[in-house]
């Protein structure tokens, strides 16, 4: 369509002053325009094909497994038949729950500092600099770094030292995700807030904090998301448990050690019971990505 | 130090404001002179045009209100130009009364003339003060043009003089009337005339105390004489 | 109401007369602010060159200027605002009631307390409409729930945006409109009983209904409170303001009543300003 037809169409009775458009330069860019078009449709299509392969084998193969049992029984002896992950999941769901107590309050607290109190300080600017290399620290150094200190301290694995190696892993991400949310507020709603006679921590916590709520809670549920699915750090630390227990100062049973275990054994009902794990792990991954999207998206928009 | 507005078109509007103002005092001075000229050689042509443009003195002033009423509409004028528009406001109706009195002195003119015009009173001082009148309503329009506080303290101290005329001319009037009582028609006809000068030259002194208020901003209607110099000459 | 027929009552020697008893009048008058002598230096760039002006207690002070001429600066170091900025300081005197504010050691939470201030964007905490005004409050009293119901309500009520505001008392302060949010400003401000109340453009980003409204709550207020305002609305400060301040650069050009500042003022360049002629 050239631009005598697109005023046409456009019910533009008289385009007398259409004098000045060159229709081969609008032709050009029309063609850019569709030649921009085809090439991101091909990309988002090339990345949405790998996403739904991944969870169509997932599904494919965890769904099979997926029965009351995985719930109820805990994980099977070597050679034996039938069994769950009742324990491993119970497990995971301790470790994260308690890296989750720890690192939220430290996270939040040192985002909070970094962006209200320590705008220029140097101990603000170290701060960031190490947070940021813990950011992409490979986890199974961290893990070992858990290990001689705690593991290698007290001899024996522990969910608490998992927790701990855990927390390392989340803590950065909590840290960087408040300051940014945080930063973000703008400094129109502190000065109101001044201006009433507000101390500065109130300020802080009251106004601030409040202000960036949703955001901060987003960090903190992709923090979480990273480290369910973490297996490295637990493997120095943790371990593994094949019985049920709640004891934290044991080795845990948790899902990723399990699937690691599993998932290249010679038993059917140990990789059938891997995959299974897998999908369990994929779908709280991507429940808690989706949760922390509806969360941030309600409160930008009301 | 800058004197234009940053819109042109407020400046333009101010500028036509004065320059109409300034017209209408052109043509009521022109009034004036044709009705004096009327009444020195005693003409009831003349005497005829001077009525007839009389409308033309009105249609003004109603014209330059309404675009008095439109620039406040439009543009809520501060300080110096809100003075302005104040008094060119206050002024046409100077003006237009002003106006009227030439229309006053045609009409009794006419009907002079219609009597016979056989006096034998000296009216020489009604042209002399028919000539200071004029002269007054000129200079008083000269110094608005002009923004000019001095020459209209001026103006303002000699329409005393067109007062003094005034009561001399009554005076003789007067006597003029107690000797032959058969004359004091044409007599009130004349007071009548020489009345509506001496109102001409106080139009003028109100004109010329607007020029002062515009320009310094002082409000020195009905203030004595000393003060309203004392203002004018502020720098 | 008093009309400006009232106000210019004039005996026969030019006196002002007092209406009940036609006798002078007492011309007392108490200033809250007094600033002597105020320096204002942003690092290097001085933005504020020898500020001396009195602000009347429980009238209007209008601060007019083209951008740039430190107007909301001088507001700024009015409650200290600029303490929260490293790199920014003050020198001089500015006495609240007789006390020295820029002397050290003064306390700025409780001085902001009594000097309070409202922005040109309105800023609603994330909060109820309720939690906004007892936010400010809880600072410094300690009210009972009943006394805190009744300060929401004056406060409200105050801002005239109790009847629109009464049944969603429990909704966030961000659902409500523009004019609402700064008069909801207007009401938290309130609500600690400050002394002054500086307001930085309050209706800037307002539509001209809001802008009314807001106006008129400025004539309410300054029975009881000391205002100064801010605005690069010419007419505005026409319109809302007892004494007007033209401020040039960082300089205080003119300061004097605002009938006299926009019908004979004094200075050539505040004449220029005013009339619109910036050359």
């Amino acid at each position: 369509m050239d631009a005598q037809q697109y005023g046409e169409k456009a019910g533009l009775k008289n385009m007398n002053n259409l004098s000045n458009i060159d229709p081969a330069l609008f032709a050009k860019r029309k063609r850019a325009n569709k030649l921009g078009l085809t090439l991101s449709m091909i990309a988002m299509v090339l990345g949405m094909v790998f996403l739904f392969w991944i969870l169509g084998v997932l599904f494919y193969k965890g769904f099979s497994s997926l029965d009351l049992a995985i719930f109820t029984q805990s994980t099977p002896a070597p050679g034996s038949e039938g069994g769950g992950l009742a324990n491993a999941i119970v497990g995971s769901l301790m470790l994260v729950g308690c890296c989750t107590l720890i690192s939220t309050p430290i996270g939040v607290l040192a985002g909070l500092y970094l962006s209200e109190y320590g705008a220029r300080s140097r101990i603000a600017a170290t701060t960031r600099f190490v947070t940021d290399i813990m950011l992409s620290a490979p986890s199974i150094v961290i893990g070992l770094f858990i290990y001689a200190l705690v593991v290698a301290q007290v001899r024996h694995f522990s969910g608490w030292a998992g927790t701990i190696a855990l927390a390392l892993i989340a803590i950065p991400v909590v840290v960087r995700t408040t300051e940014n949310m945080l930063l973000l507020v703008p400094g129109s709603l502190r000065e109101a807030a001044y201006a009433l006679g507000t101390p500065k921590w109130k300020v802080a916590f009251k106004i601030t904090l409040r202000a960036a709520q949703s955001g901060v809670m987003t960090g903190i549920l992709l923090a979480l998301a990273r480290v369910s699915g973490e297996t490295a750090p637990l493997l120095f630390t943790a371990l593994n448990n094949q019985f049920f227990s709640t004891n934290m100062n044991a080795p845990m049973a948790n899902l990723p050690v399990v699937i690691f275990q599993f998932a290249m054994s010679p038993y059917d009902n140990w990789v059938d019971l891997a995959w299974g794990g897998a999908l369990l792990i994929t779908i709280a991954v991507l429940g808690l990505n989706i949760l922390a999207r509806v969360v941030f998206r309600e409160k930008v928009q009301g | 130090m800058p004197d234009k507005h940053l819109s042109s078109q407020f400046d333009a509007d101010l500028n036509s404001l004065s320059s109409r103002l300034l017209e209408m005092g052109g043509l009521v001075e022109s009034q004036i002179s044709t009705a004096m000229r009327a009444f020195t050689q005693m003409d009831l042509e003349t005497c005829n045009v001077v009525i007839e443009n009389e409308k033309l003195v009105n249609d003004l002033e109603i014209q330059i209100d309404l675009a008095c009423t439109e620039l406040i509409a439009r543009r809520q004028p501060t300080a110096r130009d809100l003075r302005l528009v104040m008094a060119v406001s206050k002024a046409i109706t100077n003006l237009e009364r002003a106006g009227d009195e030439a229309e006053r002195v045609a009409k009794r003119t006419k009907r002079l003339i219609e009597a016979g015009a056989n006096y034998n009173i000296n009216v020489a001082e009604l042209r002399l003060s028919g000539q200071m009148a004029i002269s007054l309503l000129r200079r008083s329009l000269d110094a608005f043009a002009r923004l000019d506080t001095i020459a209209a303290a001026e103006v303002v101290a000699e329409d005393r003089q067109i007062d003094e005329e005034f009561r001399g001319f009554v005076r003789k009037l007067i006597t003029y009337m107690m000797e032959d009582p058969h004359t004091i028609t044409t007599g009130l006809d004349m007071l009548s005339i020489a009345k509506a000068i001496e109102r001409i030259g106080d139009h003028s002194k109100n004109i010329a105390e607007f020029v002062i208020y515009i320009a310094k901003g002082s409000d020195v209607r009905h203030i004595p004489h000393e003060e309203l110099v004392r203002e004018a000459t502020k720098p | 109401m008093k009309t400006m027929f009232d106000l210019n009552k004039i005996d026969s020697h030019g006196g002002r007369v007092d209406l009940n008893t036609n006798e002078p009048a007492q011309t007392e008058v108490k200033n809250a602010i007094e600033v002597r002598n105020l320096n204002f230096f942003y690092g290097s760039f001085q933005g504020l060159k020898d500020i001396n002006l009195d602000i009347e207690e429980r009238k209007v002070t209008a601060f007019i200027g083209p951008s740039g001429c430190g107007k909301s600066t001088l507001l700024r170091t009015l409650n200290r605002m600029y303490d929260l900025y490293p790199g920014q300081r003050a020198e001089g005197e500015i006495n609240f009631y007789g006390k020295n504010t820029l002397a050290p050691g003064e306390d700025l939470n409780l001085l902001r307390s009594r000097i309070g201030m409202v922005f040109q964007k309105p800023t609603p905490f994330p909060m109820s409409i309720y939690e906004n005004i007892a936010f400010g409050v809880r600072l410094y009293e300690r009210l009972s729930r009943s006394e805190m119901d009744e300060r929401v309500e004056w406060a409200l009520n105050k801002a005239a945006l109790w009847n629109e505001a009464k049944d969603i008392l429990n909704q966030s302060g961000l659902s409500l409109s523009g004019g609402q949010q700064q008069r909801l400003c207007i009401a938290r401000g309130v609500a600690v009983k400050p002394s002054v109340i500086l307001l930085d453009e309050p209706t800037s980003a307002l539509d001209p209904i809001s802008t009314g409204k807001i106006e008129e709550l400025i004539n309410e207020l300054k029975h009881e409170y000391t205002i100064a305002i801010v605005t690069h609305n010419m007419q505005q400060a026409a319109r809302v303001s007892d004494y007007t301040a033209y401020m040039y650069l960082g300089s205080l050009i003119e300061y004097g009543k605002t009938d006299e500042i926009f019908i004979k003022p004094k200075r050539k360049e505040t004449e220029d300003y005013i009339t619109g002629r910036f050359g």
